[in-house]
């Protein structure tokens, strides 16, 4: 079989570039699908030189017409799908807010990237996941298991792509296609931003992590990822899998 | 401390009864159907200026839509998926905002909502990311409004969720999927009340079992 060719949406930085590189490493073809250019086009460069093939195409996550674009790009030009990723998230994510003061607005934008973002992702990808016996991986978070005190917008809709994965995974199984999300605790620009906006969250997150580190983006995070889109993992799915240093104690 | 019990709640037949099984004032939420942003906005914001912190002891959130049909995921439609999966979510952020607000210190709250059983989750991949959102939400309130006495926790139900894209193998447990007045609303009521002071941040699936075929 031939080298796997993958998307990663919102990679042109923090988790998804760590995901780019790890499986660039591995030789893969690496497409970014992010919105922003130069910094997805620098990325798939990286991946080129980890050794993958680095490709960039953009991509805004909650749009239609954007992602069906992006996923017929990529199979223009490699002719397949093996996995696609969804990794964007709101730009609002790292925000602190009382849920009681969030507004209609921001928690559309929260939800159309990560919510309306895996429904789209999952039927633009579908049929080519469908030939290639692939897999779709959303990213959440530990907060879409136990919630967030100022977060509460962001758990939710982590919360929310849990349960599509679970159900998904139903629908798709008989079609030998695979779902999972995994939920990283990783340092990523939008940690930086949380922790800097809220000085307590530093010490309730890493104040009980047993490896007592935040993840590396390609060691930790990137890692995982790449072995649920392989082979490897033929027989998960389903499943939401922390990847937080034992942080979140709920699996 | 008020001593009353507030549902927050869809025009929806299932939850006009819940509000008569607790006898409970009803804070109506705009149709989930019409998935209409601007009408929630003016509800979040109407509530706001009412002035009603602290209002009940007791909330019960439940955000139910008139009727759903199970269908693949590759099969929604935009407006669909927009109507049972993405509004439904939004609007559950509104309205347990809301609840965390009305909830009385040392008061309990509970989301009550659908979600079947992981076995019988196809065809519901929309109605089983809204329920997670929903547990999740709970759990951010008990969180937040914690150092306050209050609790939060949720309840879910399969009820009208059953009959999914897979058949169900295993054979059904008795009862299931239970029927409010007699599978689920004592679970409600239990975790409102003081005899569950220490429980919060938990869901319980009111489901006969079902969870775990």
């Amino acid at each position: 079989m031939s080298s796997p060719v993958i998307v990663i949406t919102g990679a042109s930085g923090g988790v998804g570039r760590g995901i780019a590189l790890c499986c660039g490493r591995a030789g893969w073809t690496v497409w970014i699908a992010a919105r922003r250019e130069a910094e997805g086009t620098a990325v798939a460069q990286e991946v080129d030189r980890e050794g993958g093939q680095g490709r960039f195409v953009v991509c805004d996550a909650s749009d239609r017409a954007s992602i069906e674009a992006s996923v017929a790009e990529v199979v223009a030009r490699d002719g397949r799908l093996d996995g696609f990723v969804h990794n964007a998230t709101s730009g609002l994510s790292p925000q602190p807010v009382r849920l009681a003061d969030v507004s209609v607005a921001a928690l559309r934008d929260h939800a159309g990237v990560s919510v309306r973002g895996s429904f789209l992702a999952a039927q633009a990808a579908y049929p080519h996941l469908v030939e290639s016996h692939g897999s779709l991986l959303l990213l959440t978070s530990e907060a879409g298991f136990e919630g967030k005190v100022r977060l509460a917008p962001y758990a939710a809709v982590k919360a929310a792509q849990r349960g599509m994965v679970r159900a998904l995974a139903r629908e798709w199984g008989p079609a030998g296609v695979r779902v999972n999300a995994i939920a990283p605790l990783a340092g990523s620009p939008a940690m930086d931003k949380a922790l800097a906006a809220d000085p307590e969250l530093g010490p309730r997150v890493f104040g009980r992590n047993p490896l007592g580190r935040v993840g590396d983006a390609v060691e930790d995070i990137g890692t995982t990822v790449r072995f649920l889109l392989s082979q490897e993992a033929r027989y998960v799915t389903g499943h939401t899998i922390p990847v937080d240093g034992g942080s979140c104690a709920v699996s | 401390m008020p001593n009353d019990t507030l549902l927050i709640g869809t025009a929806s037949d299932p939850v006009r009864q819940l509000a008569g099984l607790l006898e409970a004032d009803w804070l109506e939420v705009p149709s989930l159907e019409a998935a209409d942003g601007e009408a929630l906005e003016r509800f979040r914001q109407g509530d706001q200026a009412e002035g009603v912190e602290g209002s009940h002891a007791r909330v019960v959130v439940a955000l139910w839509a008139e009727s759903a049909t199970p269908a693949p995921l590759i099969e929604l439609d935009d407006d669909s998926w927009l109507r049972r999966g993405e509004f439904p979510v939004i609007a559950w952020s509104v309205a347990m905002g809301i609840a965390s607000r009305r909830v009385a210190d040392d008061g309990a709250v509970v989301a009550l909502v659908e979600v079947p059983a992981p076995i019988d989750s196809g065809g519901w991949t929309p109605e089983c990311g809204v329920g997670e959102a929903a547990i999740v939400l709970a759990r951010s309130i008990a969180q937040s409004e914690g150092a306050r006495g209050v609790r939060a926790n949720a309840v879910t139900t399969p009820m009208r969720l059953g009959g999914g894209v897979l058949a169900p193998a295993p054979a059904l447990p008795q009862r299931y999927p239970g029927t409010l007045d007699r599978e689920i609303v004592g679970a409600v009521r239990m975790l409102l009340s003081d005899d569950a002071r220490g429980v919060t941040a938990g869901v319980t699936h009111a489901d006969c079992g079902r969870t775990l075929r």
